[in-house]
């Protein structure tokens, strides 16, 4: 038993990073219906950038405030980023067929990426310790200070999240838009900063997963996005892409998933069966398990 | 347009033919190595201890007359881009070939090489890698069944651990040294309690800690890179798991001792003997022209072995007067004396082998230093 709840431990933090990372490609189709492939690297850069403002801006303070600067500074970081990344990738091939917007964020994916190298290097960066390591045994099973940190702060801005979606007029603003944009923009809303909003707001939620795994895992490389994409995306698929609770739903499922399959069957063959219960999801459900309400997609 | 087209064509055939210019009056060697990638740090090391070697050799004078030129193949630590780096470099007509740094891109290359003629050294420890028959591989490291049965003895023997578990990544290298440990620890009656394979940089180590965890080991030997292995301790003591870990030789490497982090203290590492407590004199120099010209001490000792494989085979070509490839490989093969190297003496065995191999035990100290726990 103890086996089992240290899994879903395990599964749950890993989970909710897929869920944060997964947010970013969900909102984005949900308003666009682009796959967004350049998120998985603005993950890997938001990583990098939190080391360099760790480096060179906080003198590698270690204090809470320091850590909480960190987290603020790489988000705005990486929702500038993400502006910039909609204006020049996206914007100009708005009204162009989808498949050049897609072949458009395959290209924006690889610029980011080999930036990335260009900037800090091919060679893996450590990230540093700044959180504690804190342990709690509970009869066998054994939680980190910095699992509960992910698990806890990841819930906040997904609940966050959901109540500006559903009760704000910004959130109406984006559902409107998600349904139809020409409908939106003659209602009067500036369906152009709604774009940008959800940009802002993938970006940051992204730059969050991307620091959670600098801090989870301390080995950051240049090409770390595609791994961590490519599950964000198949999380935000399963639960339905375009619904917000959705990308919560299925990075949570996948991450519990995946722990299982690793613990109880085999690590070799956690990523294939990963991809066959992608497969059944899309056979029995082809909108993804919450992907009922088509019309209200966000 | 046209114009355009035509300054196109003429700078294109003007590079082709620098390229092809002066190739009788140079001795081309090929660096094959993960210059990008995960093991980006070792495969650096071994492409500037390459060039510096290089550099040396051609201030006095180079090899027979000739310059060497260092041509650097990127095979990114994957086989497949292995196989591409070596039709590249034979296309480009290396005489030898430096590296890889990994036994499975070692592996991968192998054989084009062998066709080739082309001379290759490699610190690739995997047994296969000797097995074939090619009479152009050279190792210059030691063979895994050598550390596996210093490994397994000490273990079974020295620290007399009753529940063993052996885990390993899918490469080679880190899969032959596994399988090898793990039956030299059964010959000498040790119990291993799991064998398990983890996915190289896949980071989430946790699932599989987790259910190795339940068989309550006391000790984990770990064959496999730096870069898992660093991550592998430290979710091994955030779990709880109170078993010793033992790191393989491509451990050893000062990025272990950073991804772990605190979890470093008490971890062990099984290699040879690192570079700084290197003690003969042509290592001190070279190390101190390294560090000169670089600003950082060599990754690890992986790296100056491919430098010690590029100097036995430039040797033999000295010895042997001409640059024949084969000739060159039989005087190594058959070398009554061993020459004077950096990690040691070198002199190969007949199948390609290096002769010799010496194993120490390294406990790693709260500040990130080695400390001889055991020596061979």
């Amino acid at each position: 038993m103890d086996i089992f709840l240290q899994q879903l431990a395990n599964g749950l933090t890993i989970g909710s990073m897929f869920a944060l990372v997964a947010l970013g490609y969900t909102m984005v189709y949900g308003v666009m219906k682009l796959i967004n492939f350049a998120h998985g690297d603005m993950v890997a850069a938001s990583a990098f950038v939190g080391l360099t403002i760790y480096t060179h801006v906080m003198g590698q303070a270690t204090s809470l405030f320091a850590v909480i600067a960190i987290f603020l500074l790489s988000a705005a970081s990486m929702a500038c980023v993400g502006i910039i990344l909609e204006r020049v990738a996206y914007r100009p091939l708005r009204t162009a067929p989808r498949l050049s917007a897609v072949v458009s964020a395959l290209g924006a994916s690889m610029i980011i990426q080999n930036g990335i190298m260009l900037i800090w290097g091919p060679r893996m960066r450590i990230f540093p310790e700044l959180v504690p390591q804190v342990y709690w045994d509970f009869g066998g099973v054994v939680i980190s200070l910095i699992q509960v940190i992910i698990l806890i702060l990841s819930l906040v801005l997904m609940v966050a999240l959901y109540l500006f979606v559903e009760k704000t007029r910004m959130g109406a603003a984006i559902r409107a838009s998600s349904i139809d944009q020409d409908a939106a923009r003659l209602m009067g809303i500036n369906v152009n900063n709604v774009i940008a909003l959800i940009f802002i707001i993938g970006s940051s939620l992204g730059a969050v997963g991307g620091l959670f795994i600098g801090l989870y895992y301390r080995g950051i490389t240049f090409n770390m996005g595609w791994q961590y994409g490519l599950y964000a995306f198949i999380a935000a698929i399963m639960g339905g892409i375009g619904n917000i609770p959705g990308a919560m739903l299925g990075g949570m499922l996948l991450g519990l998933f995946n722990a299982f399959i690793s613990g109880y069957v085999s690590s070799t063959w956690a990523d294939a069966f990963t991809f066959i219960l992608l497969i059944v999801i899309l056979i029995v459900r082809p909108t993804g398990i919450l992907g009922e309400r088509v019309a209200e997609k966000v | 347009m046209l114009r355009k087209r035509a300054l196109f064509m003429s700078l294109l055939s003007f590079s082709l033919f620098a390229g092809t210019v002066n190739a009788e009056d140079v001795l081309k060697v090929g660096v094959q190595a993960p210059i990008t990638g995960s093991y980006a740090n070792e495969g650096q090391g071994i492409e500037n201890g390459v060039r510096l070697l290089a550099e040396q050799i051609n201030a006095k004078g180079g090899v027979l007359g000739k310059k060497i030129e260092v041509i650097t193949c990127d095979d990114q630590g994957t086989a497949m881009a292995a196989a591409i780096c070596a039709k590249d470099l034979v296309n480009k007509g290396v005489k030898m070939v430096i590296g890889s740094y990994t036994s499975t891109c070692a592996e991968a290359a192998q054989k084009t090489y062998f066709k080739a003629g082309v001379l290759q050294t490699s610190d690739g420890t995997a047994d296969s890698l000797t097995e074939k028959g090619y009479w152009t591989f050279l190792r210059n490291s030691f063979p895994n069944s050598a550390e596996a049965e210093f490994a397994a003895k000490y273990l079974v023997e020295v620290k007399k651990y009753q529940r063993i578990v052996v885990l390993s990544d899918f490469s080679t290298y880190a899969d032959g040294l596994a399988n090898a440990t793990e039956e030299a620890i059964k010959k000498l009656g040790g119990n291993v309690v799991s064998r398990d394979k983890i996915k190289a940089d896949s980071q989430n180590f946790t699932p599989v800690l987790t259910n190795i965890k339940s068989k309550k080991p006391d000790a984990i030997f770990f064959a496999g890179y730096y870069s898992d292995g660093g991550l592998l301790r430290a979710q091994q003591v955030a779990l709880g798991i109170k078993a010793d870990f033992y790191g393989g030789d491509a451990n050893d490497n000062p990025d272990f001792v950073k991804l772990a982090g605190s979890a470093a203290k008490d971890a062990f590492i099984i290699n040879v003997p690192e570079p700084a407590a290197l003690p003969t004199p042509i290592a001190k120099s070279f190390i101190a022209d390294y560090q000169a010209k670089y600003g950082e001490m060599p990754p690890s000792i992986w790296g100056l072995m491919n430098i010690d494989g590029m100097r036995a085979i430039i040797h033999a070509m000295e010895q042997n007067g001409d640059f024949d490839t084969k000739k060159a490989a039989d005087y190594l093969h058959n070398m009554d004396k061993p020459l004077d190297g950096i990690t040691g003496p070198i002199a190969f065995a007949k199948d390609g082998n290096r002769k010799g191999g010496a194993y120490v035990v390294k406990r790693i100290q709260e500040d990130g230093s080695y400390s001889n726990e055991y020596v061979q």
